[in-house]
Order: structure tokens, then sequence, then C-alpha cells
């Protein structure tokens, strides 16, 4: 029955509203097939309201409905932090909704008036997933308008990070920055216009000395507004005593300045006020082209992002909701469900199994009594429960991690590692400065007279302006190639350590292996009956192993089950499962642990997930539950063993990764059972082997390796919006390409280092003609221009190059991919990858 | 020549109205969004499902 329901295509069996396959049940309304009353009902409603049209923007563009309570907005703790304005009218506030979409999410959202007369207006930003919307507090309060949006399938994403400080500040950086920009352009355009009368040698005293004034007020207000960050920059390396790659430049560009300031002021010629201010605006067009950033992502998640963000008190008897803030110790916590411990606390009611896989990545669940200690970051299943709480949220075992260095110490990656424009910056000055003196010298023996003018020309012309350009614009692009195959980097320093890195370091739970459970495949010899699913799911709700959990899932979704007795219950480690129902044997587990191991297919990548099922003497065959490990995995290690040293660290016991042991190459590559301050510690270890480290991890267990490592990737699946800080987010279903983006930011750092060599060539030119001391203001105008757009022109058509050919490299691994028949994808899946190789 | 005086001063002149045009769009956050009027606009009012 599953089987058929998998294989289905787009169109007819899936819901009309958000288009996942059915599982248990079809509900129809006016012709329409929907998978839940939910999506039902937002069907209903957004036709009542006229607002229909949401569904011929896009298909199936709904998103499954939440029934989260937003209540707890309503207290003022909350609503003060999130109502951006507010008079007795009307109010303001954002939201983040990260689900947002399509063209049909911006058509219904922007017309949510139609749904409730108290929201006035709403505009919604698409590139930030941000809705701002207009309301009246009066007619509807802030929780009611958030569980509105959850109804109708946007659930507004609220964390510690919801307040809008933090983020006004640095648009408005962001806003300074291009005005800058513009204005520099103005001044370097204008200057180039006055200066023309100077090239074409026409000689006219007046005007000559009117265009000189002219050229003085524009060239001091691009360096002076439009320098300003560099000259404060440099300032603060100064005090560090450090060198940049932009102290040549500025030395340059203030010797050019104050040479021009003189000849102007002392009608002895034109000075070099164009290349100065042209210089400036290509540095600055450099300096804004970096500075593109992911507005829907956050690389600086905390422990706190993770935690909900109010939390049930009991006080005398009576249940509270409070920020999580307020916890103090000896609070008594109620917990559901599905609910994350917020603090280190004792079990005073009920029983849980704690699934800890968020702080420790190990997998399998620990059963709690009560009477007994409990973490932080763990996620209670079962009952509800009710809990003491024992430390303060800071003093937790868990947050005990953000106590360390890395975490302390912003500057602490900047330290260990040294940028190449930077490097190279210390040689060229050097270089440079011992020029200047070896010519001022000789023309002091040979004619004084010229010594001036030709230590001004060298360090004007020889400015090490390719770096300071082809360096942000090729990174620039890297980091805009690498973010449409979704992989986000924070910002171009990333980009270019991670072209250094040696040494990989993988986690396993979450980024080798998905925990997410899809739909088996079965291949069985018949159908179960009814009675049969149910013995096999009162075998298997008694494991804790990851597949068993799976099995138990999956015998549950085929409907209700019933829990049949079973005696003499044994789990065999590493193998599988066994009990007797009467004088019948039933048995789970592996194929050797059956004892039929000939007949499984001899692949072992996926033997890890099959499941055997035997009952009485009869083999039924077995279910292969895919995805355990993470697809296209082998291709991917085995790829980058060629290049890289590639270790795993799992929090997981070393049982679980029996299929990953043939991909590493030896055992010390492999480390199981670590803490998540032991996988810090293995970073800390490679490092100071001399090792540049990439970390690649998921969850908050992995938090201080990605701080430690010189790169830390979050890998994240469906949400982007959760994951650990680290310098790079990375979509799951993009991991297996990582030897590809790993490539391709190694061409980018070569590209910038031809470039460099290309700029030597031009730099000694100009050189030539400034030893001479005859570099013609002319020729400084023509070389200095030439030399930057030619940076500019090869960093951007070398980066377009590369990103096209790891284009089609994705692409054609993409098809082939689609075209296997034997992969079991999910329509959801399915549209994401067509949706993949369409950009 | 002296006209030459007279069109620098306009030149410039209108060059520094562009300036503090583009300072004020800039200033005002026109082009902080990009994405969402390019797609609002193919959205139509009133429609209901056929």
């Amino acid at each position: 029955m599953m089987e058929e329901k998998v294989h289905t295509t787009l169109t007819s069996t899936n819901c009309f509203h958000c288009g996942e396959p059915f599982v248990d049940e079809i509900i129809e309304f006016e012709e329409k097939e929907f998978c839940c009353q939910g999506c039902k009902n937002v069907y209903e409603l957004l036709n009542d309201h006229e607002l229909g049209n949401y569904y011929t923007c896009d298909v199936n563009p709904g998103i499954s409905p939440s029934n989260q309570n937003f209540d707890y907005l309503n207290k003022p703790a909350f609503r003060d932090k999130l109502i951006q304005f507010s008079n007795q009218e009307v109010s303001k506030v954002s939201f983040n909704l990260p689900s947002i979409h399509c063209r049909s999410c911006l058509y219904l959202l922007e017309n949510l008036h139609k749904l409730n007369a108290g929201i006035i207006k709403t505009q919604l930003n698409f590139g930030k997933k941000d809705l701002s919307i207009w309301f009246k507090e009066k007619e509807i309060s802030l929780g009611d308008l958030a569980s509105l949006l959850a109804k109708i399938g946007y659930e507004p994403l609220l964390s510690e990070e919801s307040e809008g400080k933090e983020k006004k500040k640095r648009l408005s950086q962001q806003t300074q920055l291009f005005i800058k920009l513009g204005v520099a352009g103005f001044c370097a355009g204008n200057i180039m216009l006055f200066s023309f009368p100077e090239y074409l040698g026409i000689e006219d005293g007046n005007l000559k000395n009117l265009f000189g004034y002219l050229n003085l007020v524009l060239g001091s207000v691009a360096l002076f507004y439009s320098g300003s960050d560099y000259f404060k920059n440099i300032w603060a390396h100064l005090k560090l005593k450090k060198m940049t790659i932009e102290m040549p430049i500025l030395l340059g560009v203030l010797v050019g300045y104050s040479r021009s300031v003189y000849e102007i002021l002392s009608h002895t010629g034109a000075g070099y006020m164009d290349s100065v201010s042209g210089l400036l605006f290509f540095l600055l067009v450099g300096k804004w082209f970096q500075q593109k950033s992911f507005d829907f992502l956050s690389f600086e998640r905390k422990y706190t992002s993770y935690f909900p963000l109010v939390i049930t008190k009991i006080i005398q008897g009576n249940e509270e909701t409070a920020p999580l803030s307020e916890i103090q110790v000896g609070d008594r916590l109620r917990i559901r469900n599905a609910e994350i411990i917020p603090a280190d606390a004792i079990l005073m009611k009920g029983k849980s199994n704690m699934d800890y896989s968020f702080v420790t990545g190990e997998s399998e669940w620990i059963p709690i009594q009560s009477g007994n200690l409990i973490y932080a970051g763990g996620k209670h299943h079962g009952e509800m429960i009710e809990i003491e709480v024992k430390k303060d949220l800071q003093q937790s075992h868990l947050t005990q991690l953000w106590e360390q260095q890395a975490f302390k110490d912003p500057s602490f990656k900047m330290e260990n590692w040294e940028n190449f424009a930077n490097q190279v910056g210390v040689y060229f000055t050097i270089g440079l400065i011992s020029l200047a003196t070896i010519v001022a010298a000789y023309w002091m023996q040979v004619d004084p007279s010229k010594w001036q003018n030709s230590v001004v020309s060298i360090l004007v012309i020889a400015c090490p302006c390719a770096l300071a350009i082809s360096y942000p614009f090729a990174l620039g692009h890297g980091v805009r190639w690498l973010s449409k195959f979704k992989f986000y980097i924070k910002d171009i320093q990333a980009l270019e350590r991670m072209a250094q890195v040696d040494t990989l370091v993988f986690d396993k739970t979450g980024t080798l292996t998905l925990a997410k459970s899809e739909a088996p495949k079965s291949h069985l010899q018949r159908e179960l009956s009814e009675q049969e699913l149910d013995l096999l799911y009162s075998l298997s709700v008694q494991s804790t192993h990851p597949l068993s959990r799976r099995l138990c899932a999956y015998t549950q979704s085929l409907g209700t089950r019933n829990l049949v007795k079973l005696a003499a219950f044994q789990e065999i480690p590493g193998k599988g499962l066994e009990a007797k129902w009467g004088n019948i044997t039933l048995k789970l587990g592996s194929a050797k642990f059956l004892g039929i191991h000939d007949k499984a297919p001899q692949d072992f990548f996926s033997s890890e997930s099959q499941l055997f099922i035997q009952i009485g003497e009869e083999s039924l065959g077995f279910w292969d539950f895919p995805w355990e490990n993470r697809d296209g995995l082998e291709y991917m290690l085995r790829k980058l063993q060629h290049q890289y040293d590639v270790y795993l660290v799992s929090g997981d016991k070393a049982s679980h990764a029996s299929s990953l042991k043939d991909w590493f190459s030896s055992d010390d590559h492999m480390k199981f059972e670590c803490s998540p301050m032991e996988k810090m510690e293995f970073i800390r270890e490679l490092q100071a082997k001399g090792k540049k480290v990439m970390m690649v991890g998921d969850g908050l267990n992995d938090a201080g390796a990605l701080q430690q490592a010189h790169v830390g990737v979050a890998v994240s699946d469906d949400h982007l919006h959760f994951t650990p800080a680290s310098e790079a987010i990375l979509q799951g279903q993009s991991l297996s390409r990582l030897p590809e983006f790993l490539q391709f930011a190694h061409k980018g750092l070569n590209l910038i280092k031809m470039s460099f060599l290309l700029s030597l060539v031009y730099n000694a030119i100009g050189l030539s003609f400034a030893v001479q001391g005859n570099l013609s203001p002319l020729v400084a105008a023509i070389l200095m221009p030439v030399n930057s757009i030619s940076m500019l022109v090869i960093a951007t058509w070398g980066m377009n190059l590369y990103g096209k050919q790891v284009k089609s490299k994705l692409k054609s691994y993409t098809m082939t991919y689609i075209a296997e028949e034997n992969h079991i994808l999910s329509p959801d899946i399915k549209r994401t990858l067509q949706r993949s190789i369409e950009y | 020549m002296e006209i030459m005086y007279l069109m620098i001063f306009l030149s410039l002149l209108m060059a520094i109205g562009f300036l503090i045009a583009f300072i004020w769009f800039v200033r005002t956050g026109q082009q902080d969004d990009l994405i969402t009027p390019g797609m609002r606009i193919l959205n139509d009012e009133k429609k209901t499902i056929n």
C-alpha cells in the first residue's frame, strides 16, 4: 500500500494546498484533495476571503499549518521587545517567516488585511523573508496575529535575536558605505573631466587654475569623506602594530594627495588628483562588493537560539509562562513531549526518554527515571514531566562550551591565520620603501632636483591596488556563486580560509547520516498482515536503536498498532532483536544475524540500513531504510581523500558507523563517543600539529569544534535558520558536492595570485617611468585605472567561468540522480532538485 | 572663453543635483528591497479559483 503512495507523481495524489503526498487520509472538499484538516481549513479560509488567487501563482504553494499558540507574546516582556512602533491607533511589528518561498506567499501575505479587519497593511521583504505588519492592537493582539500567521502556514520565527536594534545598526553602515561610494564616484568623474585641459595640453592660465582649485576641493572630499574608513582602519592596525595591504595604498594616496595640493597651490602643475580619487573609487567599489550578506541567515547563533522562548513554570500548583531568562534555581518547570530541557535539572515527576543527540551526538535515547539529573539541551520524549532546576542556564553542562577561549575572543581566528593580501602587503611595502630610498639616494648624487619628483611618483604608481581590488571581487563573486549552490559563506575571508584548508573533520549524526526518517523501500516477499505488523511494532518498540525506532514509526504510520506481549526479548548490539511470541521466534536485524548472508545484496553501503525480518522459520525479506547515509557520501569521501586528510568525530558509538568505516583511511581517523568538549579538543590537537582544519557539523554538539576550526561549516537540512555559529552554512543536499566547492575556492585564490602577478607587470611599467623622475600625470592617469579595471574584469570573468564549470558539473549529477529509478524521492525533494538545476 | 565659466558652473550644479538625489534615495531606503516590487506587479487583484 505504501509502495504506491511513494512512487506517485506530483499531480493527483498530493495535497492541493501544500503538495505533500498523502499519508493517512485524504480529505475531499470542493473536488480538491487535502492531506490534513489544517490544509483544508486554510483553503476554506482563503477561498471565503476571495484569496483563491493564492493557488494560481504557483503549484501547491501552501505549507502545512501549525497550531502553535503564541499567547505568550501578549505579555509585556515580549510585546515591548517586538513592537517597533505604537500609538493609540496603530502598532507596527516585523516577523521573520522562514517558510516564505514563492509568489503566492507574497500574494497572500500582502492581502492579510482581508483575513482580519484589525490588520491595516502588510509589507513583505521577500529577500529577507520579513513581513512588516501595521495593525490595530485593540482589535487583534500580537499573540493572535502570530497565531493567525501560523494558522495559514507561516509560523513566525521568534528567537532571542528577534529584537530589531542590532540589525538596524548594520544596515545603516551599509547605507553609509554606499553613499561614500557614490560621492567618491562623483568626485573621481568630475576630477577627470576637469583634468582634460591638462591631458590635451590646453594652455590657459586662468582656466587651469580654476580647474586646479575645483580638483583640490573634490579630491579633498573624496579622500577625507569617502576614504575616512581607511584612516580609521589603519590607525587601528597601527595601534596593534600590524601590517595590512591597505597601508601602502594609503601611503601612496596620501603622498599623491599632498604633492597635488602643493602643485595646485603653487601653480606648478596639475598633480595626481585624478589618479588618487579614481583609485579610492575602485577601492570602495571592491569594499562594497564584498559586503554582500545573507540577510535571511544568521552565522552567530548561540545556544539560547535553540531553546524555547518561553517555559512553563509551576507556581503553587498553577501553570505560568515566563521568558527563558527568568529561570531560577529551584524553579519547577513543566516539560511536554518533544520540548527541550532549558537548564540542568532533576526529574521530579514522570518518566522520560531523553534525546541528547542535540548535545552529544549520541543517537540513542536514554531512559530516565524520576530523581535523576537531566542536562540542558536534551529533548524530552514521553509523557509530561516536571523538573526542578538545579543550575542557572549560564552554568549548565551544555553552556560550559561557550566559556572556552574560542567563543570569548572574537579575534581568535584571525590571530592564527594571515590572509594572502596582508602577507604580500608586508613584502610589498618593504620592497617599495627600499626602492624609493635607493632611487632617492641615486638622484641626490646625480641630480638633486629630481629626487622629490621620482620618490613621489614611485609611491603613487606602485600601489598594490590589484590585490585590494581583485581580492574582494574574486572572492565576492565566489561567495555569490556558492550561494547559488546552497552553500552560504559568511564573508570573503572565510572563503579564502577555505582554500587553505588541508584537513577535513566530519561529524556523523546529522551530517553524514540523516536522522530524518523516510518511508522505507520494501523488499518483502509478500504483504504483511495486520497482525504481523503488530508483532514487528511490539518488537521494535522495545529497542532504542535508530533503525528500530524508524521501523516502529513506520509500522505506526500504516495504521493503528496494538501492543502484543512478547517473551524472551533480547537485543544483540550491532546485530538485531529477537523475541518469542508463543512458540514462534521473531527475528529482526542484519542479514548476518538472520543467517541469510548470501541472499543480501553485496553492496555494503546500504547493508547498515537494511532490516531483515524472520517470523518463525519464514524469511520475509527486508526493508531498506534509505537516507540513512546521506546520498553521494561515498563519492564525496573518496574524492576528498585524494587531497585532504579526512577525519570523523562522532558522539555516537562506533557500532553505529560500520558502513562508514570503509571510507576513512584508517581507524585512527575515526573518533567515537566524543563529548562536545572532546571534539573541540580534537580540532585543537590537529591545529597544534600545524593542520588547517575545516569542521563540518550540524548540531549544538559540534558548536565548539565549529568555532575552533579554521573554517566551521554547519550542515542544515530543512531549517536554514537553525544552525550553530559558523563561517558557512551548507544545505544538506549539497554536502556531497563539497569537493567541487573546495576546488572552486582554490581556483579563486589562484586567480587572485595570477592577477597580482599581472599587476606587478603594470607596476613595472609605471616604475620604469617613475625611477627616472619623469612620470607625467597623463601616464599615471592612464596606467592606474587600466590596472584597476583589468583586475576587476579578470576577477569577474574568471570567477564566473569557474562558477559555470561547477554548475554544469552539478547539473549533470542532478540529472542522472533524478533519472535513476531506484531512488525513492518524495515529490517534495524531486521538486527541490528540479528547481535546483533551473537556476 | 567666458562662457566656459558659466558652463562649468552649470555642469557642476547638475552633477551635484544628481549626487543629492542619489544620497536621498539611499538614505530613504529605496534600494533596500529590489526583489519584492518586481514580484508584486505580477499579482492580479481579485480572482476566484476556477
